[in-house]
């Protein structure tokens, strides 16, 4: 579904991102970790356009991604949250959502069926009781959920997610990580950034460790936690410790 | 011809100093709070009246009511500061905008309404005073005063960033606020702090204007413009970037007067092709470092 | 149901904007052709206010505006009601160009941005005399111009037209995507809005309907010149009036605009002696309603009336 070949970017002399190929098929849950810095984050803004590459190619589907605006990797069927959340904060939640569903695709959405759509979207991240309030009166859990939904509502067909569970309280994030997992399970791709093991090791199929903009090792949950390199250079310190 | 040029090179030169008054005052505040003053040409306003009426009724020469007229401005600006803009500091940028041109609409027309449209100066002998360093090259005498003074000030401005415990703390806000707040430095704080030194800065511009320019109530919005273009030339939060941008204008504008035909009208405009020119192809600015999207 | 009512109040606007010139004192029909432009540039200002762009250079194209129809009338005689067309194409246009070559600016660069080339505007307005006439200005031939309530009726239709647009805009779909841009550009790309796309089409909707109230400004006056169509006051009043009566909402300018207006005439009543009481009187307001007021008199109204207010349209900070 999604082919990153030897993408590259730099920011003056710093390199963020080197030399860094991986895959992602249909239906897969790829979760990305690493130390802060290691440019998880840029990856994620190389994917959805809004920085450029300096070299090498991202495909979706065997369309380059490279030189697209945002809005157009948009409507390819890619969606993405913030790791700082930005729901806007003037509209109600179901606005908010409303305008995911209505501009995401190439083809015209009815209001009605957009509005469907938010409901469906609100409904599988549970936020469907708050549609009414606005944007800014969420607490920070429930603004990651609209993000979430705001994702959902634009159908896509690979979904990022930037830290989702940073700031959320256990409850919460019990309630988040059921909501991806229905959606992975209806088809969608997601790859995940995320920094809690525990998250990854439930949801993840495989695992991409990045370091210093550096593929450091690619596997499964189990292979990632028990790998020398990756327990050395990110975790640093006793899995038991991090897993709570 | 060599000597056009050399008047040319003279007149940016001086007229530089002045436009460098103008806007240092305003991008340092923008610098500190990412808040544009548009009541900062009016603040100059003011400071030109305080010192007609230091040098009318109390003959005090605008050089040295310069000092009590900055402290006036500082506290002035201090509390503007606490009134208005510290209210809604976390509200969207349009509300920062609308209030601070609101409150510009307010200090012209008390001056409008105190004062009257008419126009008004001090008249100290130094602002008559011209040098011909040949037989047709002038300097004037006022001008080179408000360059030498601009020159100080800057030179303060920069040592008290660079040296002061202060000063320090304001570098730090301005470079990143949360960074800043989070190694104990009161933003808020730093944020009046920086606004009352813009206005005493801009008070300080307008005793200086004060032999310079007619005083007007209107006097404010011109000194607004340029000094918008000249911070956006130099990049916005940079104080270097701002001396550099106040001598480009100065010399774009000074060039087209002497050089193109009715020149002197379309000098008039220089600034706000220039603004619009520079917003467009360099937003950045000179020097700066702010991305637009603020 | 809505859709229907709004119609017949359209409707029923046009039908009174038509008659009732015929019956009113000629002071008080003056009074609304003043009105109606306040609501054009209002209105214009507010679309723009309403997806984020903050507009300083409304008196731009009012300038536009105003000049195109004075010197395309002068120059081919062309009727009052059809000088509308030019210089609304070229109001469109140049807001356009204008959206389209700022770009990537934002808030404030994009306000000091409109502001510069408006204030450019005039300075060019002044300085090309062979088509301007410069500082002296142009007077529209009075064989040409029509008389005072054909005048009044015409402007007052076109009012109606600018709101019952903001008011279908608003509740189209685009709303959706011009809100949430007024929240976060880089966001809303994400969900698969072209901002610049919105940002062009709201900016020439704007300086079109913008460029009318110059129209009707050149024919009522019968002269311009570059210092009053190129006035900052325009702007001024422009931003104030949506800012009184309630940001981003319909009414909000409508409401504003006969506010601002009444409370300009008792300034002039009460302190005919100097301009200033009316411009201090506006910076009161912008102060004022940016600090206490930010949902505005529209905004104060539907707070009494219920406690709750959960409409999209009230500013963030109103909570």
């Amino acid at each position: 579904m999604l082919k990153i070949r030897g993408v590259s970017k730099r920011y003056g002399g710093v390199a963020a991102i080197s030399d860094l190929s991986f895959d992602l098929a249909r239906g897969e849950v790829l979760g990305v970790i690493g130390p802060n810095g290691a440019g998880k984050t840029t990856l994620l803004n190389l994917i959805t356009g809004y920085n450029a590459p300096n070299e090498g190619s991202i495909l979706l589907e065997g369309r380059e991604l490279r030189g697209l605006a945002p809005y157009e990797i948009c409507r390819l069927g890619v969606a993405r949250t913030f790791q700082v959340v930005r729901p806007f904060a003037e509209m109600t939640v179901n606005d908010n959502v409303m305008t995911g569903a209505l501009f995401a695709s190439d083809k015209w959405i009815s209001a009605q069926d957009a509005a469907l759509r938010a409901e469906r979207a609100l409904d599988m991240v549970g936020l469907l009781h708050k549609r009414q309030a606005l944007g800014s009166d969420l607490t920070i859990g429930e603004k990651k959920k609209l993000e979430l939904a705001r994702a959902l509502a634009t159908k896509a067909k690979l979904l990022l997610l930037d830290e989702v569970m940073s700031g959320l309280t256990g409850s919460e994030i019990d309630a988040v990580m059921d909501a991806i997992e229905r959606v992975a399970d209806s088809g969608v791709t997601i790859l995940m950034i995320e920094h809690l093991v525990g998250v990854i090791l439930a949801l993840a199929d495989r695992v991409l460790v990045l370091n210093f903009g550096r593929e450091l090792f690619q596997g499964t949950p189990e292979e990632v936690i028990a790998h020398p390199d990756v327990i050395e250079s990110y975790l640093g310190q006793p899995l038991e410790r991090l897993q709570t | 011809m060599a000597s056009l040029i050399f008047q040319i090179v003279v007149d940016s030169l001086l007229l530089g100093g002045v436009y460098t008054l103008m806007a240092v005052g305003l991008s340092l505040a923008f610098g500190v709070t990412r808040i544009i003053n548009f009541a900062h040409g009016d603040i100059v306003m003011y400071g030109a009246y305080a010192a007609f009426f230091a040098f009318v009724s109390l003959n005090i020469d605008p050089l040295l009511s310069l000092l009590f007229v900055a402290i006036l401005g500082a506290i002035g600006g201090y509390l503007l500061f606490k009134l208005t803009l510290d209210r809604i500091l976390d509200a969207p940028g349009i509300n920062q905008v609308l209030l601070t041109f609101g409150l510009g609409l307010v200090l012209q027309n008390v001056a409008v309404i105190l004062w009257t449209g008419d126009e008004r100066s001090t008249t100290p002998s130094y602002a008559f005073d011209s040098w011909f360093l040949s037989d047709d090259i002038v300097v004037a005498k006022g001008r080179l005063i408000a360059f030498g003074l601009a020159v100080a000030f800057v030179v303060l401005l920069l040592a008290w960033l660079r040296w002061s415990e202060l000063g320090r703390a304001t570098r730090a806000v301005s470079q990143n606020r949360a960074a800043a707040s989070l190694m104990g430095i009161n933003v808020r704080a730093m944020y009046a702090l920086s606004f009352g030194l813009s206005s005493s800065f801009g008070t300080a511009t307008g005793a200086i204007m004060s032999f310079l320019l007619p005083i007007t109530p209107f006097m404010g919005f011109p000194i607004l413009v340029k000094a918008f273009a000249i911070i956006i030339l130099g990049g916005l939060d940079s104080i270097v970037g701002t001396v550099i941008g106040a001598f480009l204008l100065a010399t774009a504008e000074t060039t087209i007067a002497y050089v193109v035909p009715q020149g002197i009208g379309w000098a008039e405009g220089v600034a706000f092709f220039l603004l619009v020119i520079v917003l467009i192809v360099r937003p950045t600015g000179i020097l700066g470092t702010v991305g637009r999207d603020a | 149901m809505i859709a229907v009512r709004g119609w017949i109040i359209i409707l029923g606007s046009l039908v009174v904007a038509l008659v009732a010139p015929h019956f009113l004192p000629p002071g008080f029909s003056d009074w609304l052709t003043r009105l109606s432009t306040l609501i054009l540039v209002a209105a214009s200002w507010n679309m723009m206010a309403n997806a984020g762009l903050i507009s300083l250079g409304h008196s731009g194209f009012w300038g536009l505006g105003a000049y195109s129809a004075a010197l395309l009338a002068n120059a081919f005689h062309i009727p009052f009601w059809l000088s509308i067309v030019p210089a609304m194409l070229l109001g469109a246009f140049f807001g356009a160009c204008l959206a389209y070559i700022t770009g990537r600016l934002r808030g404030l660069f994009f306000a000091i941005a409109t502001l510069a080339t408006s204030e450019a505007l005039r300075v060019v307005a002044l300085m090309v005399p062979k088509l301007t006439g410069g500082a002296e200005g142009v007077f529209v031939f009075d064989q040409i111009r029509p008389d005072r309530i054909t005048m009044t009726s015409f402007s007052l239709c076109l009012a109606v037209a600018t709101v019952a647009t903001s008011y279908f805009l608003s509740r189209s779909r685009y709303q959706y995507a011009l809100r949430a841009m007024r929240d976060s550009e880089s966001a809303v790309q994400m969900l698969g809005v072209n901002p610049a796309r919105f940002r062009i089409g709201v900016t020439a909707l704007s300086g079109a309907i913008a460029s009318c109230a110059g129209v009707i400004t050149a024919w009522f006056t019968g002269y311009i010149d570059p210092g009053s169509a190129f006035d900052l006051k325009i702007t001024i009043s422009a931003q104030i009036a949506p800012l009184f009566g309630g940001l981003y909402t319909v009414t909000g300018p409508v409401v504003g605009s006969i506010a601002i207006l009444a409370l300009s005439e008792l300034t002039r009543l009460y302190f005919n002696y100097s301009g200033g009481v009316g411009l201090l009187v506006y910076g009161c307001i912008l102060v004022f309603g940016v600090l206490m007021m930010p949902s505005g008199l529209v905004g104060l109204w539907k707070r009494r009336r219920k406690p709750v207010v959960t409409d999209a349209a009230v500013p963030a900070r109103a909570k």
